[in-house]
């Protein structure tokens, strides 16, 4: 039968799956499903996560996401992350069980990982992708990906010519489905004991000075523009943090706040920030450019605030204030004190 | 010490002007040196003023326009540059890409003991190419480096940024590292300097040069193909609020929690 492979990484920590590895397991169960409709193919979902041990409810997460088969790939070597040994393990594994299509997370780890072991197999990658669909193409079946690129100004959907046809895909761009049965199996593979004696990892530390951004489960985000810039004067990004603090929502911004230091960039929403699905968006003084906009369009309630009428950002909202959002900040923190 | 910096010219995202037909008009575009690349020069040169013997080479790969970014790395101070221009590489993918700088870096830098290259391209967007490159030398590399403490012939110590993590690592040379963080050294070339750089010939290749087959190079090499290009399209029912904005704003708030 032919085989959608999806890469689960594992916090190696707990040994945990990323959520974005549920995501991607049900898009290929998603996939699976296009492939029948379209050419009558069958395709079974294998979820292979590398590590040292993996945690009981993540496996069971993965097979109720309709994983036909979860696999850990295992031994003591792979209990510390090194992209060298990773590649080689997974190739090792993949080698023996080949696949027509691999999805592999876009988190950082990931974006090391997935051009290394695409180099090794000769074949494409696509990035960042925000569409995955099969199509028919001369009565064969394609992976047909889509990605933003030109900072999101543009839209492209990329064919791959070689096998296994393979992609990548940010956090929260997909929904998990939970709901299947759980008929799946598990099993593991041990690959040889590779090492890497050119990197040595000194040190890991957290960053200090950054609060906790993270924008997953993200219920509501108030999010800074350009257009709440007074000069070199923070004062509006931090009166938004107040409000943030009080409503107990999150903070962010666009690219343009970071690259002028109005915010740090850990707040930045957008194709070189972070991507965010919240309850409710509010854009304070945001333009629209298409870049910010791809990383929080999916939110299910998107206001926005701007003074100019005809700004970008309307065309992406729910609700559109024609104001001054400075004002409307000050009126919030009134009407909340 | 031989350093390769890898540098792209890119269109300015900023700055995307459409035909009518809803394609880049690329003609219209102003175009400049990938950011994360210029940084990469910085640290090279960087390291050049804190050793003797360092030589720079900065390598681009495009069309003829790209030695624009060149011109810019003589004038900011390498020694020595390399445009990889021809038909045949149009349309590359990453995989291309990273097999035709890696052919070059062999073949007219072969005693390279540092590549250093920005770790995205602003239009593309990928960071593929550095670990493409790196799996096709067959060299260590570290990605997402955000400070390079020390680069001789023989290692070098970089820090690592990925999410709030900062990983610290020592890799021996021969490597690859990709910054992309801004060097607190900043090199702001002046006339003088672009006019010293004109010197410098920049040394051009294209496929026979490289040894590489054409039929194995740009779009009809590469693994992947755009199918097809298009804007996004929008279709939202946006409803104005004419008054209450704060109210209406925190009772949407409400309503969702």
């Amino acid at each position: 039968m032919k085989k959608i492979t999806v890469y689960c990484e594992l916090n190696l920590k707990n040994y945990t799956m990323l959520p974005v590895s549920y995501e991607l397991i049900s898009k290929a169960v998603e996939l699976s499903r296009q492939a029948f409709e379209l050419k009558k193919e069958q395709y079974s979902v294998e979820a292979v996560a590398l590590g040292s041990n993996l945690d009981e409810d993540s496996l069971k997460k993965a097979l109720n996401a309709g994983a036909n088969r979860v696999v850990l790939v295992k031994n003591k070597t792979l209990s510390a992350f090194s992209q060298t040994i990773f590649a080689q393990s997974f190739i090792e594994y993949y080698l023996k069980n080949k696949s027509e299509v691999i999805l592999f997370p876009a988190t950082p780890y990931g974006r090391i990982l997935a051009p290394r072991i695409t180099t090794i197999l000769n074949t494409g990658l696509v990035a960042d992708c925000t569409g995955l669909d099969f199509i028919l193409k001369n009565d064969e079946l394609k992976l047909a990906p889509t990605r933003p690129t030109f900072g999101s100004e543009l839209m492209a959907t990329i064919l791959s010519k070689k096998f296994p046809q393979c992609a990548t895909v940010r956090p929260n761009t997909f929904v998990a489905n939970f709901g299947l049965n759980a008929d799946g199996q598990y099993c593991e593979f041990e690959p040889c004991e590779y090492s890497e004696t050119r990197v040595k990892l000194l040190r890991t530390m957290l960053e200090k000075n950054t609060t906790d951004v993270n924008f997953d489960n993200a219920k509501v985000v108030l999010a800074a523009g350009f257009g709440l810039s007074e000069g070199k004067d923070k004062k509006y990004y931090l009166r938004l943090e107040e409000l943030a603090k009080k409503i107990n929502a999150k903070l962010a911004c666009t690219r343009k706040v970071a690259d002028f230091d109005l915010l740090p960039r850990e707040f930045q929403i957008g194709q070189t920030g972070s991507n965010v699905v919240a309850d409710v968006y509010i854009a304070f003084g945001i333009s629209g450019a298409i870049q910010h906009v791809s990383g929080m369009k999916n939110s299910k309630t998107i206001i926005a605030i701007n003074t100019d009428e005809n700004a970008d950002i309307f065309k992406y909202s729910d609700y559109k204030i024609t104001a001054d959002a400075k004002k409307i900040i000050d009126e919030m923190l009134e009407i909340l004190s | 010490m031989n350093i390769v910096v890898c540098i792209k010219q890119v269109p300015d995202v900023d700055d995307i002007k459409w035909t009518k037909e809803n394609n880049l008009d690329r003609s219209l575009m102003l175009s400049k040196i990938n950011p994360y690349d210029n940084w990469a020069i910085d640290y090279a040169m960087k390291i050049k003023s804190q050793f003797k013997d360092v030589k720079i080479t900065a390598i681009s790969m495009g069309p003829a326009q790209s030695k624009e970014v060149l011109q810019l790395a003589l004038a900011k101070g390498a020694d020595r540059a390399i445009l990889l221009s021809d038909k045949a590489f149009s349309g590359s993918d990453t995989l291309i890409t990273a097999k035709i700088l890696s052919a070059a870096i062999l073949k007219y830098v072969p005693d390279f003991n540092l590549i250093l290259t920005g770790n995205i391209a602003q239009d593309g967007d990928t960071a593929q190419v550095p670990v493409s490159m790196a799996q096709l030398l067959s060299i260590p590399d570290v990605t997402n480096v955000v400070e390079i403490f020390n680069a001789d012939k023989k290692m070098a110590i970089v820090a690592q940024k990925l999410d709030d993590e900062i990983n610290m690592y020592e890799v021996l040379t021969p490597c690859l590292i990709a910054v992309k963080k801004e060097c607190d050294v900043k090199i702001q070339p002046k006339i003088d300097d672009y006019i010293k750089a004109q010197n410098t010939l920049i040394e051009l290749y294209g496929a026979i040069d490289l040894g590489v087959e054409k039929d194995k190079v740009g779009i009809i090499g590469s693994p992947t193909i755009v199918h097809k290009a298009y804007r996004p399209e929008i279709n939202k029912n946006t409803q104005e609020i004419k008054e209450n904005f704060s109210r209406t704003i925190i009772d949407l708030i409400l309503k969702a929690k």
